[in-house]
């Protein structure tokens, strides 16, 4: 495991091993670089969300869901244009998947994964919010599909515990109730 | 001039393209004729194959031609830019030494009141002469001239090495008609008095022609001797004054806008000719008179005087014109004298040049200007020639190095083809393939000009007339005597020097990492070009497929190579995605994933705005069937067929167009295991080939479904059963040939008319994952765990590149590579998730 790929692989082999364990797979091996580790770990929820975009593809469409919503509390704009719009949900989805691969594969900011600069690490935040208002637009618009990828990749559960660990988003904008009592009681907030 | 060689080359060059064709055909007859034995579409492919090997090297030698025709033009070139110069700087310095020699005189003059040249002509009996004649006409002004043009006449006669003969001559003749002397001398400066102005002089030439031919030849016979080679003197003078002339005119042209100093100067050029017209038409009276007695003599001298009017108005060439045949020849001999530039004329224009530096301050800018001038002369010649080498006459073949030379040297120009024409069409396509084949370079700039296919032959031969044109220019500067002409020569040698060179450098190019694909989270498990366009699909583990533009390049800093940001992503699979294959129109495209299904993909095109909104008519429809992974994928050239082989142990021809897609399933024995990969045998439309884990190979009949042929894959050279996997099978475009990639790090070739192995070969230092061929057959690409791919010379299965490319996860590196089937690009895909092209 002396490969520039190691952590990735580590990452997956752990998901492999059992996607439910959800505290074995966001627990680092010693000595791992924080930075890397949250920065393998956000493209391993890409990765994986790409599945969950395939089944909103089925269902989700323009005529449907005409913007990008989770509660009725706000409207998402798309990040992904020149000006900020509102996207259809599964363009939104599309889009922020996109974007964040290219971001994450950025050469300018991501030049190595070995090694990732502070004011990349930063970036990370961003991200994070955008990816997981998939995770609520399909919790509150598409509930059968969000069950059923949730139950085979544990993946809500996990960005969930994910992010609150690293701190890289607000409790406030974790609006799935996915880990229980905890969060459900700030559903309404966000 | 130069244009005479370029079309006898072209025409040279049809009739060895005849003489070709006659070649292969005559040997594939023999090859027909030695081997009966041989299947009809065996031989088929046979002739194709050696078809398409002569075409290459045909292309090759035309290549070569072309390279040396460009040579041949570019030292025609050079030569006559030579002579040009030589020509022109021997003009100038006789002109500067005449000047110098004309102050250097009147300086001495005013100074010490006596001739400089007394001095110079003591010592030879001829001296003699001149001296009584300066003692005779002291005080006329005319007689300075004479002297001046006398002495000036000697130089040259020195400067050309005509010295010796004429001073042998002199002496004997002088010596000889000194008994005449007293009333030679008289009539002499009777004429010499009566010389006011050339014309004058010249009608007393005439005058004394007329007498001199009523004189009867009282000459010895010894003088007979001497006749020719006066004659040959005279002409030398005639030559010499006519020179001096014309360099009067030219630079009076080229120098006609200067400053007053400068103006003098002319002025005390153009008074320096007429002294000199004067001093020549004394001499020649003087030369009559001491001739009058000599009839024959006389007669070369009549027509001696004839021409010097001639040349006095600086016409030269009316006195070429004249029918004198001995004239002539002495006179090109002398002509020749100069051409041949002896060492005095070097040592000479050495002198002039460091004068020339310390003096002549005042040329240097126009000399620049001069060049500059030239210079946008040549490149509008250039461009004049632009639309003519885009005249389909024009081989594409025979001028493409050039033409590519000239668009990597980043001049960009305007591709205006003729597209309805099919022979340039035709050129163009094979050109193509031959350059991919090659490893021709083409730079992406060319690419840009968003022309298919033919772009590498745009501007093709432009090269060859722009040499022609700028021999042309030298013909018509010669007439001008522009001297600079050689920096002209000079900046196209090196211009065309570089040329040749980035043509030969393009033959032993190398490829090398241009594009780098970043953008998936995993893996890229395979990849397929457009059948035309810079256009490229990945497959990745991370459960999508992504489209890719070579044009759309994102500038990268530091690096040389670019990053190219995807322009779709198609997202379907719901696992990894294994396989991709394009169809031969590059309308659809196909992929096998993890998840067992197929997906058949409509190609967004290929200037999509990334974050278009969400096309469901981008997926056509899945191919539903398999009950494993989908592990490779086969798209038949001319129908839309598709084969596919999954991890369930089938393989399955699909017609994705129709609605009940599934043709076929085709079994294979228990103990063959899983297919690993399928290819149609692209000799035999009937047939494809796949490759199973056991590292069995089998041709099916896609017909019937029954296994025609079991390669003799076994290999009982390995142990370890699992090594001997095959990875990857692909068929050869026309021959009956199957090349497989093993794990065992090997890559075996077997002939599929026999099912016997034609050739092993240690390949990679790890197993062997993909293979690709080139589109006409004549280099394999592979790619290793080993993180490295090769490129091989299928003729000689020698290895010609290898590119380290991916890194390794999980101990697995590349998973593909692809060459693009029209353009000179490859690929390869790895588990690092980037893929990367090289050009």
């Amino acid at each position: 495991m002396d490969s520039t790929l190691a952590v990735q692989q580590f990452i997956q082999q752990t998901i492999r091993k059992d996607p439910s364990n959800v505290d074995e797979i966001l627990t680092p091996p010693e000595g791992q670089d924080e930075g890397v580790w949250k920065y393998e770990h956000l493209r391993q929820f890409c990765l994986e969300l790409n599945g969950l975009a395939v089944k909103l593809q089925n269902e989700c469409n323009p005529e449907t869901c005409t913007q990008m919503t989770a509660t009725e509390q706000w409207i998402f704009l798309c990040a992904a244009h020149k000006t900020p719009k509102e996207c259809p949900a599964i363009d939104y989805t599309r889009h922020t998947l996109d974007g964040a691969a290219c971001l994450l594969n950025s050469n300018k900011y991501f030049p190595s994964r070995v090694s990732i600069k502070e004011s990349s690490v930063a970036k990370l935040g961003s991200v994070c919010r955008r990816v997981y208002r998939i995770f609520s637009h399909a919790y509150f618009h598409h509930r059968a599909i969000f069950d059923e990828f949730e139950n085979d990749t544990f993946l809500c559960r996990r960005f969930t515990v994910f992010v609150t660990k690293y701190n890289l988003m607000p409790k406030d904008n974790l609006i799935v109730p996915i880990l229980g009592d905890e969060t459900s009681m700030n559903e309404s907030e966000a | 001039m130069d244009d005479g060689p370029v079309t006898q080359n072209t025409s040279g060059q049809i009739g060895s393209l005849g003489t070709g064709v006659g070649i292969v055909a005559k040997t594939n007859q023999d090859e027909y004729n030695q081997r009966p034995h041989y299947s009809i579409p065996g031989i088929l492919h046979f002739i194709q194959h050696e078809w398409g090997r002569f075409e290459t090297e045909r292309t090759q030698w035309e290549v070569e031609r072309a390279e040396l025709q460009a040579r041949i033009a570019f030292l025609q070139g050079e030569r006559k830019g030579q002579e040009n110069l030589k020509n022109d700087l021997i003009r100038r310095i006789k002109m500067l030494e005449y000047a110098l020699k004309q102050e250097r005189a009147k300086f001495h003059k005013l100074k010490y009141g006596t001739e400089l040249n007394v001095a110079d002509f003591k010592g030879t009996v001829y001296d003699d002469l001149t001296k009584d004649e300066f003692v005779d006409g002291d005080l006329s002004n005319s007689n300075v001239s004479w002297k001046q043009g006398r002495q000036l006449l000697r130089q040259y006669l020195q400067e050309i090495g005509y010295t010796d003969t004429v001073i042998d001559v002199r002496s004997s003749r002088v010596r000889n008609l000194l008994g005449l002397a007293p009333h030679l001398t008289e009539s002499d400066e009777k004429k010499n008095t009566s010389l006011v102005n050339g014309e004058q002089s010249l009608n007393r030439v005439t005058d004394t022609q007329r007498r001199g031919a009523g004189k009867k030849p009282t000459n010895s016979a010894a003088e007979n001797a001497l006749r020719e080679t006066e004659a040959s003197v005279l002409a030398t003078f005639d030559f010499l004054a006519s020179e001096n002339i014309d360099i009067e005119d030219d630079e009076e042209e080229n120098l006609s806008d200067e400053n007053g100093e400068e103006r003098n100067m002319e002025d005390n050029k153009r008074i320096i000719s007429q002294q000199k017209i004067i001093a020549k038409n004394n001499k020649t009276e003087r030369m009559d008179d001491l001739m009058m007695e000599d009839a024959e003599t006389e007669e070369v001298l009549s027509e001696f005087s004839f021409l010097g009017p001639e040349s006095a108005n600086g016409s030269r060439e009316a006195r070429s014109l004249g029918d004198i045949g001995e004239w002539e020849k002495s006179e090109s001999d002398c002509e020749e004298e100069w051409g041949t530039s002896p060492q005095a004329i070097s040592k000479m224009m050495e002198e002039f040049r460091r004068e020339r530096n310390r003096k002549d301050t005042f040329q240097r800018p126009k000399r620049s200007a001069l060049q500059a001038m030239l210079a946008t002369l040549s490149n509008s010649s250039n461009e004049e020639n632009r639309p003519s080498s885009v005249v389909p006459d024009n081989s594409p073949f025979t001028s493409s190095p050039s033409s590519m030379s000239q668009s990597q040297s980043g001049t960009g120009f305007s591709c205006d083809t003729p597209s309805g024409d099919s022979r340039f069409g035709e050129g163009l396509g094979l050109l193509a393939n031959f350059d991919s084949l090659l490893g021709f370079g083409i730079p992406p700039e060319v690419n840009t000009n968003g022309v298919h296919g033919g772009n590498l032959t745009f501007g093709s031969g432009s090269r060859c007339p722009l040499l022609g044109s700028k021999c042309d220019d030298e013909n018509m500067d010669t007439s001008l005597g522009l001297g600079e002409l050689a920096g002209i020569t000079v900046s196209n040698e090196a211009e065309s020097c570089y040329d040749i060179s980035a043509s030969k450098e393009a033959f032993r190019k190398t490829w090398n990492a241009k594009y780098t694909l970043r953008s998936h989270f995993d893996g890229v498990r395979a990849l397929a070009f457009h059948p035309e366009e810079p256009v490229l699909i990945t497959a990745s583990e991370d459960h999508t497929l992504k489209l890719w533009n070579l044009q759309k390049t994102v500038p990268a800093k530091k690096t040389a190579s670019l990053d190219v940001e995807p322009i779709y992503t198609f997202r379907g699979h719901c696992g990894a995605v294994l396989c991709v294959t394009m169809s031969a129109t590059g309308e659809q495209c196909f992929s096998g994933g993890l998840d067992s299904t197929i997906k058949c993909w409509n190609l967004p095109n290929s200037n999509i705005d990334p974050y278009d909104s969400y096309d469901p008519g981008v997926i056509t429809s899945t191919l539903k069937g398999h009950s494993d992974a989908v592990w490779g994928l086969s798209v038949h050239s001319s129908k839309l067929h598709l084969l596919s082989c999954s991890a369930d142990g089938t393989v399955r021809l699909w017609s994705p167009q129709v609605k009940a897609s599934l043709l076929h399933t085709y079994y294979a024995e228990k103990d063959d295991g899983q297919p690993a990969s399928v290819d149609f045998v692209r000799c035999d439309p009937a047939q494809m080939v796949a490759a199973y884990d056991s590292s069995n190979a089998l041709i099916f009949d896609l017909e019937t479904g029954k296994n025609v042929l079991r390669l003799d894959t076994i290999n009982s050279s390995s142990v370890n059963p699992l090594s001997k996997q095959i990875n990857r099978i692909v068929c050869h475009p026309t021959l009956p040939l199957v090349i497989a990639a093993y794990e065992d790090k090997n890559i075996r070739f077997f002939d599929i008319t026999t099912g016997k192995m034609v050739h092993s070969m240690v390949a990679h230092l790890d197993a062997v994952t993909c293979l690709a061929i080139d589109p006409n057959g004549l280099y394999l690409l592979s790619g290793s765990h080993d993180c490295s791919i090769r490129l091989w010379n299928m003729d000689n299965k020698t290895c010609v590149q290898e590119i380290t490319s991916h890194r390794k996860k999980f101990d697995e590196s590349i998973y593909d590579v692809a060459f693009h089937p029209s353009k000179p690009y490859i690929a390869s895909a790895g588990a690092d998730a980037l893929a990367k092209v090289f050009v």
